[in-house]
């Protein structure tokens, strides 16, 4: 026991170990209520929510009344608990930045190739989160909910998809690592 | 609303085990594209076979029916899959 808790309190851990953890964790989703894990549908569900409320004219559309219906769902609620269990897991290794000076820009690897400026990085987080969210509404999910949710149904969609993030995201590191690689 | 509970659940544990793996930093998603550290591979590898043996597992004895499965459209899941590459190794998601 003593073990375990010591464990946990590990900032990292092996990625088998936490591998196996998000297996168990995605059995018991399908098990207990029959969904998948999934991320960016829900900001999709939001931002219909919103669009709905803001300019209905433009969102009363194929997409958003079909597809992507707006409202409180079951993903957005799950949203809600991967931002909970983000900090919990943070906590537990002591690395919760919470208010503290470098905590919205503090990866080293990130400072060296981009430089220390944090706007910096706040506006590419933000230009590439548009890309991220665009992309995995043409493909119909994102890293969790398509390629590690479809890819344990063995559907085919994930991994034509994983095959494609891993093309161009080589090609994009390739570009943004010229010369230091 | 149980089911709005579970997934509060759910989504919990399944960012704490993408936490704990150190795939919520950026070098960690960066560094696999280039080959220097395999984390996230290993990671969602092992995440895949283990779900994948314990969901079939499961369906074959009957216990649970599989929930709708991702539709396959080749152009869509490919392209969109290459824009999300782009985007993931700029943001480190």
């Amino acid at each position: 026991m003593k073990l375990i808790l010591n464990y946990i309190r590990k900032e990292t851990w092996s990625p088998y170990v936490a591998g196996v953890l998000l297996g168990l964790v995605g059995i018991a989703a399908v098990w207990a209520s029959n969904s998948l894990l999934g991320a960016s549908g829900a900001f999709e569900n939001i931002a219909g929510l919103i669009g709905k409320a803001v300019a209905p004219a433009a969102f009363d559309n194929l997409y958003f009344n079909f597809i992507m219906p707006p409202g409180i769902t079951y993903g957005v609620m799950m949203l809600v608990g991967l931002f909970f269990g983000g900090m919990l897991g943070a906590a537990t290794s002591g690395t919760l930045k919470w208010g503290k000076k470098d905590a919205a820009n503090s990866d080293e690897q990130w400072k060296r190739i981009f430089g220390p400026q944090t706007w910096k990085r706040w506006a590419l987080a933000f230009v590439g989160a548009i890309v991220l969210e665009y992309a995995a509404g043409i493909a119909g999910g994102c890293t969790s909910g398509l390629a590690i949710s479809g890819g344990m149904l063995l559907a085919p969609a994930a991994f034509l998809f994983i095959a494609g993030m891993f093309a161009s995201g080589i090609i994009t590191a390739l570009l943004i690592y010229r010369g230091r690689y | 609303m149980t089911s709005l509970i579970l997934a509060l659940v759910f989504g919990g544990g399944f960012v704490f085990a993408l936490n704990k793996a150190g795939l919520t930093k950026y070098h960690k998603i960066v560094n696999v594209f280039r080959f220097t550290d395999m984390a996230v591979l290993q990671f969602m590898m092992t995440a895949l076979v283990v779900s994948m043996l314990g969901l079939y597992g499961l369906r074959a004895v009957g216990l649970i029916q599989f929930p709708n499965i991702p539709a396959t459209y080749i152009a869509g899941n490919v392209i969109g899959g290459l824009i999300f590459g782009i985007g993931m190794a700029l943001t480190g998601y």
